[in-house]
């Protein structure tokens, strides 16, 4: 599986959904949960199944202000390639 | 301070159509009459939650014995908990597993004896490996996460490439190749089931080649089984910490096995909260934490990692549930898993096996 497009619309993978675990925001998830906190907690938020990763990242640069949107893609598409190999997210 | 459990495992009956010689319930089961209600079991899931359970695994036996089976899940999806199903999918129909899932069933944990029909019904003392070809082609077409289970050992290792392209066919998400662990009915036939080193090597390689094939597609767990690591695992989590499993009849333990320890008592959720028993009961306050261990346990550097091991198989090696788990190379009792792994090396010329028996 490659790394997500500009035009990949990434999702929480079937069986994952959001919990909460206290006060903590987490993914469930078959074996486990993640606690999702900063920056992956944003991204993970805007993945609907519906945005494209280009317009994630949009929304995260008009949000970060002067962050490079080069910078902001890469850090977005590699975030994403590790969670679609944990089969948590699908694009 | 003691933390909240993460998980409740409920094995929800002992009745199975299957008769695994590695089934993983004790050599005592619970009978139909002694089993929980439905509304008993709604009501644990609710205090589960309250106390900051997540998940929540419907296990048996086969938990699709109970014609019930729709209302726990509603049940415990209702109360928030992230619900799986662990079936070996006998006495499921399509229909009724398309049921399940609208009644908030998050994961179907699916379990395969073998790649091959013959050697399945050998191992499961039952058919029903067709069926479940065809019932996992229905479940994948379902709106759940779905993840096939194998179970390996000496008697199916030789053809564990071909067990995985079987189960890639059939396309989970995850796959979980799980060695017999040794305990129940395990123990009774772990001179036919323990691998030897060379099926380990080969399953191993066979792993990693097919971690590479299927990333992004599958994930594939496999753990090394405890007899061949060089430390314990930490079983459960450590005791009373993580997770809590409450058996057919409302007794709640902290590990699968722990009523072959004597002198546990275990409480049951007919008669006392749940917050209770994970805080105060004698059982799971037993090997909780570091007090009651041993050297090499007491001074090793392992043990906030493993919690030394699992205490129901140092009972069961030992014959002291205190001891230092003996798969540690640190035990003083590590020869009996030497002894074991050597018994594996020759093979039997004919398998006998104890197989699991049905209810009373």
């Amino acid at each position: 599986m490659p790394r997500p497009s500009q035009t990949s619309q990434p999702r929480l993978a079937s069986g994952c959904r959001w919990g909460t675990h206290g006060e903590q925001q987490v993914v469930l998830f078959p074996e486990g949960m993640i606690r999702v906190q900063g920056t992956g907690r944003n991204i993970l938020e805007l993945c609907n199944g519906q945005r494209t990763v280009q317009e994630i990242v949009a929304t995260l640069s008009e949000r970060y202000g002067t962050a490079d949107p080069v910078k902001i893609t890469e850090d977005v598409s590699s975030f994403l390639e590790v969670l679609q190999r944990k089969r948590i997210v699908d694009y | 301070m003691i933390s909240n459990p993460l998980a409740l495992i409920a094995e929800i009956t002992h009745r199975c159509p299957l008769h695994c010689v590695y089934c993983s319930n004790p050599l005592q089961l619970v009978a139909t009459k002694a089993e929980l209600s439905t509304e008993d079991w709604v009501r644990v899931f609710q205090e589960a939650s309250r106390l900051g359970v997540l998940h929540l695994h419907l296990t048996g036996g086969e938990p699709a014995a109970r014609t019930d089976l729709k209302e726990l899940i509603a049940g415990g999806h209702l109360a928030g908990l992230y619900t799986n199903l662990i079936t070996s999918g006998i006495g499921v129909s399509e229909a009724r597993m398309a049921g399940l899932v609208e009644a908030g069933l998050d994961h179907i944990q699916l379990s395969f004896q073998d790649s091959r029909g013959e050697p399945a019904g050998w191992i499961a003392g039952a058919k029903g490996h067709t069926y479940k070809v065809a019932l996992a082609q229905k479940i994948r077409q379902l709106p759940v996460a779905f993840t096939i289970n194998l179970v390996v050992h000496r008697q199916n290792l030789d053809h564990i490439e071909e067990m995985i392209e079987f189960i890639e066919q059939l396309q989970p998400e995850r796959v979980e190749i799980a060695h017999a662990q040794y305990y129940g009915w395990a123990l009774k036939n772990r001179d036919t089931l323990l691998p030897t080193p060379q099926q380990l090597e080969n399953c191993m390689r066979a792993v990693e080649e097919a971690q590479l094939r299927l990333a992004g597609r599958a994930r594939i767990d496999c753990v090394v089984p405890d007899y061949y690591a060089r430390y314990p695992k930490a079983c459960m989590g450590g005791w009373g910490r993580r997770l809590m499993l409450i058996d057919p009849s409302g007794q709640a333990l902290p590990c699968h096995a722990a009523g072959v320890i004597p002198g546990m008592q275990f409480d049951n959720i007919r008669e006392h909260p749940l917050e209770w028993i994970w805080r105060e009961s004698a059982a799971f306050q037993r090997f909780r934490g570091e007090q009651w261990m041993p050297e090499p346990c007491k001074s090793c550097d392992r043990r906030t990692e493993d919690f030394g091991g699992c205490r129901c198989q140092a009972l069961l090696l030992t014959g002291d549930a205190s001891a230092t788990d003996p798969v540690c190379s640190l035990s003083p009792d590590h020869h009996l898993i030497e002894t074991a792994r050597s018994a594996a090396k020759s093979d039997a010329a004919q398998v006998s096996w104890s197989y699991r028996t049905s209810m009373g």
